[in-house]
């Protein structure tokens, strides 16, 4: 009884601690044994390597773009379910909904320009990411699938921004949303049906409304989120980063790695690391020195990159308003009427050939870029930056890259009424 | 890294202290407290004081759902004294809402009682602006974005200078009194009763539709226009309409600042969706017979006007109907439309007649609109016009000129006169030489004489005599066209069609035609190809029936085979034998066969 008691007693004064470390397992590691731990048996670490190599880590390599989209992603889930307690998806509410949260919700304007000036960095940021995982030749084998992975993700960044676009209901959303799926009415066969199915109706209205919020607060994130996990996934199993190719052999270690490794010493089973997993990504046998371990290297570059991209967000959301234009007005459209930006290059387009440069041209750019690794197999320039070995390959895509920025800045800037050739100067 | 993180995280740090320490810091917020302080040395009792010190800033706002839609009006968290008595001598934005017995506002033992009560009507119903802002600039309604911005107070960023001067004032407000306040003789609305008459004056209503008052087609209806413009644009718009939109033919039409403040008002308070209106009613407005009377012609109707003559009747009505806002009647001049002083002479009754009900049958182009009128007032009209027999008063060529010509054709003979641009088709340039010596004289003297059928241009011949015509002439040739004449080279032509109109060659006509004149002709052959717009004269309209059906054969062959010098129509007759044109020629003229 006695004993019960002191051990009860005991329970409750230590409680605190083991609470403590029942969520943290380790303490603030300082051996490299308990650095490793760190990373493994943390859930949100544990995605990541237990070591890393040096280049990873440095600035240059990569310039944290893919990172950077990341977190910008998960800004927009917070700030847009945040912004979801306020917003009505109907065609009398959501403007006023916009001007309440512009002047009587707390924090409402910070958080809407969050979200907007989030989610235009977010398809930025995506495409930047593409040009380097493309620059640095990081597409080839092993990793091509990953490629046709980032492709989907580019192309659910575009529409999670697009219909998040409406939501507003102000004549900008209105009318980029009727030019945006009128594009996509061009589309042979189906262009009717696509487009009637995307807005419920043959005009941008109520229907529309609805459609686009459900894409964009459930469908699109669900499904954005799935390919996140495996995007995040592939490149671990990938190993890591591209890497050019060492010039000298690596070290090996002497300890014998195809040798069976015996259990216990009575017990007939034996393994052999090569029994347990294949491929590419074996890392056994053979020790970086290059790496370093994620804790705390890794975890600080992630944490300042993060910080980064949240007091650029902060700083221009505090000093610039989301547009909020006319209530919705049917009979007026601007003129010109635009698409969001990152589909003006297509509007460009289509003002030249409805059918090329709506459909045709855009479906052949994303067959090519998904096919990109597929015909594109050399094992030369992997990992640097506009690689000699890559010379063509590279010249190729950034003409496709200059067209087509070349194409939006025409399309944002150099027109104006009846979508005459016009000078912003 | 480490660095860069710490930069980072402070600034993020700073950022946010700085949007947390703003939302804490609003605008409205201290009007508030300067309130309750002031109201605190007002207090006159322990209670009174009591509730003051404790009193939070909190957001007001009235839930109005009487009028329309739904809408929220925060006004009252900055004006937060306006039903606060005490408080009629401070300065915005806590000052006392005026009251006036005017409005309906009653003073009972010593306290004013308010007809409209600010927790029914809020404030947006009459003062427009945007309820829910809760800073100035969003709530006056000053982001050139909001669509009704504060009447007669807020002016936005984009408001021509020239318009926005004359936009404040009180009296804007009444065009939102009048949402409930139909009654046209309402003593609170006579900005709206005065647009509401000039509506009809100046003869806005026989180019536009408001639904129960008028049903004008030529121009746009205006049933809601209150609702889809805002000032700057109503004014700017009757200002200068093609300023406003480069292709309008409404004309600019003459008014004084302060009519158009009653014009602009009046049409600032027509909303299509009137609140005191059954929904029955606006369905009857909406679909009542074309044919609505406008005012001031009811107005002409009664025991006086029954004793009247036709021709007095018709008098009366030319000067009480909008006539004269766009034509001229001796001293009378609306600039825009021709001189009606000779039209009796130059014209007969059955021309008169089929012009009033349907301008457009005697001159396709015209801008003219129908106004629906009954046939007796036209009757009336056209024996008034016919009535009037005295020529002009004999003078030298130069004088009659500047008085029946320039009008149309210019003081300078350039065809831009003071109403040239109202004209469809322009009035001819005299001071063109190439044209004017490319044509026999006594083609020009023909048509002083006889006028151009399907245009403005009347027949002289009636109103003047063959010396003064041919005078005329000569003043024409010797102060505008200057260079002399010379002999006109003998041409080709044939004074008949020498192809039979069949069906094969107007096939053939056709096809030509939308081989080589759609350019300019259009595919319509109205004369508004895509090249159009570039061309002076502008491109001849092929579906004037009255002018082609007038024009010989011998004319068109010339046009077409030589071109029209001055003009740029082209010479064709190296491309085209005679039967080529003579099959566009029986092409035109199947267009404008009379019973197709």
């Amino acid at each position: 009884m006695t004993n019960e008691k002191k051990s009860l007693w005991k329970n409750v004064v230590e409680l605190p601690g083991n609470f403590w470390r029942s969520i943290f397992r380790n303490p603030l590691p300082s051996s490299d044994r308990e650095r490793a731990a760190t990373s493994f048996t943390n859930f949100f670490l544990h995605i990541q390597p237990v070591r890393v190599n040096k280049r990873t880590l440095k600035p240059t390599t990569t310039f944290g773009l893919g990172l950077i989209s990341f977190y910008l992603f998960i800004i927009l889930t917070l700030t847009g379910i945040l912004l979801m307690f306020y917003y009505v998806p109907s065609t009398t509410q959501a403007y006023d909904r916009m001007l309440d949260l512009r002047s009587s919700v707390a924090f409402g304007i910070i958080l809407r320009n969050l979200h907007r000036w989030a989610a235009h960095a977010m398809v930025a940021v995506v495409f930047l990411h593409m040009c380097r995982v493309f620059l640095t030749g990081s597409y080839k084998p092993p990793r091509e699938f990953n490629w046709i992975v980032g492709v989907v993700l580019f192309i659910l960044t575009l529409f999670s921004s697009f219909t998040g676009y409406l939501l507003p209901w102000d004549q900008l959303a209105f009318w980029a949303i009727t030019v945006g799926t009128s594009i996509a009415g061009y589309a042979p066969f189906i262009g009717k049906m696509l487009k009637f199915m995307l807005l419920g109706d043959v005009t941008v209205g109520q229907e529309a409304l609805l459609r686009f919020y459900v894409l964009h607060v459930v469908v699109l994130p669900v499904v954005l989120i799935t390919f996140v996990g495996v995007h995040f996934w592939r490149i671990r199993k990938d190993g890591g980063l591209a890497k050019p190719e060492v010039e000298d052999e690596p070290k090996a270690i002497t300890a014998p790695v195809a040798a069976p490794v015996a259990v216990s010493a009575e017990g007939g089973r034996k393994f052999t690391v090569q029994g347990l997993v294949r491929g590419a990504f074996v890392k056994v046998g053979v020790l970086d020195e290059d790496t370093v371990f994620s804790w705390p290297n890794l975890l600080i570059a992630e944490l300042a990159v993060l910080m980064f991209t949240v007091a650029v967000l902060m700083v221009v959301s505090y000093f610039f308003n989301a547009p909020l234009e006319h209530p919705v007005n049917v009979m007026h459209p601007p003129n010109p009427a635009k698409a969001p930006w990152y589909f003006l290059g297509l509007q460009e387009q289509v003002s030249y050939s409805a059918f090329w440069g709506g459909v045709g041209v855009p479906a052949l750019e994303l067959l090519l870029l998904v096919l990109v690794p597929y015909i594109d197999r050399g094992k030369e320039g992997i990992g640097v930056w506009f690689s000699r070995k890559r010379f063509l390959a590279n010249l190729l895509f950034l003409i496709f890259v200059v067209i087509n920025v070349f194409l939006i800045i025409v399309g944002t800037f150099f027109r104006g009424a009846n979508w005459q050739f016009v000078s912003p100067f | 890294m480490r660095v860069a993180l710490a930069v980072f995280s402070v600034l993020v740090l700073a950022v946010t202290g700085v949007v947390v320490y703003n939302q804490f810091q609003s605008t409205w917020q201290d009007n508030q407290k300067a309130y309750f302080n002031q109201a605190l040395t007002l207090a006159k009792s322990d209670v009174e004081r009591a509730a003051l010190t404790g009193r939070e800033p909190k957001i007001e706002q009235t839930i109005v759902s009487g009028f329309g839609a739904q809408r929220i009006d925060r006004c009252t968290s900055c004006h937060i004294a306006v039903d606060d008595p005490r408080f009629d001598s401070a300065k915005q934005p806590l000052k006392t809402h005026p009251y006036s017995e005017a409005m309906g506002d009653v003073l009972k033992n010593g306290h004013w009682q308010r007809k409209h009560n600010f927790t029914d009507f809020g404030c947006t119903t009459c003062h427009d602006g945007q309820g829910r802002g809760l800073t100035v600039a969003d709530a006056h309604g000053e982001e050139e974005f909001w669509p009704s911005p504060m009447l007669g107070y807020t002016t936005q960023g984009d408001w021509k200078k020239e318009n926005a001067d004359h936009l404040k004032g009180a009296a804007f407000l009444q065009a939102n009194c009048a949402q409930c306040h139909t009654d046209k003789d309402f003593k609170g609305t006579p900005e709206v009763a005065k647009g509401r008459e000039l509506f009809f004056k100046k003869g806005c209503f026989g180019c536009h539709r408001i639904d129960g008052l008028s049903a004008g087609t030529l121009g746009p209806d205006l049933t809601q226009i209150g609702k889809e413009r805002k000032l700057d644009y109503l004014w700017g718009h009757t200002a200068d309409p093609r300023a406003y939109s480069a292709t309008s033919i409404m004309p600019k039409f003459q008014m004084t600042d302060a009519e158009r403040t009653s014009i602009v008002i009046f049409l600032k308070s027509r909303h299509g969706n009137s609140q005191s209106e059954s929904d029955v009613q606006k369905y009857v407005n909406k679909t009542a017979a074309s044919v609505v009377l406008p005012e001031s012609a009811t107005a002409l109707e009664g025991a006086e006007a029954a004793k009247m003559s036709q021709v007095e009747r018709g008098e009366k009505l030319i000067h009480g109907l909008a006539c004269l806002s766009c034509h001229k009647l001796d001293a009378q001049d609306g600039g825009i439309s021709p001189d009606l002083g000779y039209e009796g002479m130059e014209r007969d009754d059955q021309w008169l007649m089929a012009h009033f009900k349907s301008p457009r049958s005697r001159i396709p182009d015209s801008n003219m609109p129908a106004f629906g009128l009954p046939d007796a007032d036209y009757e009336a009209l056209t024996a008034y016009l016919l009535s009037r027999k005295t020529p002009p008063s004999n003078a030298t060529s130069a004088e009659l000129y500047k008085q029946l010509c320039s009008r149309c054709h210019g003081e300078k003979g350039d065809g831009k006169g003071p109403n040239w641009l109202y004209m469809d088709p322009a009035p001819r340039d005299l001071t063109s030489a190439p044209f004017m010596n490319s044509k026999p004289r006594e083609r020009f003297i023909n048509s002083l004489h006889e006028g151009v059928a399907g245009t403005s241009m009347p027949a002289w011949g009636k109103v003047l005599n063959d010396d003064q015509i041919n005078g005329l002439m000569t003043y024409v040739e010797q102060t505008f066209v200057k260079t002399p004449r010379n002999p006109i080279k003998a041409r080709k032509i044939p004074d008949a069609n020498p192809q039979k109109s069949t069906p094969e060659s107007i096939a053939h006509g056709q096809e030509i035609f939308l081989q080589r004149c759609t350019g300019c002709h259009g595919r319509k052959a109205d004369g508004n190809g895509p090249n159009a717009m570039d061309i002076s004269p502008r491109p001849r309209n092929l579906l004037n029936s009255a002018f082609v059906n007038k024009a010989s054969d011998h004319r068109l062959f010339e046009s077409i085979e030589y071109g029209v010098d001055g003009t740029a129509m082209p010479s064709w007759i190296d491309s085209y034998s005679q039967n080529d044109v003579g099959d566009i020629i029986n092409f035109i003229r199947s267009l404008n066969a009379t019973g197709k």
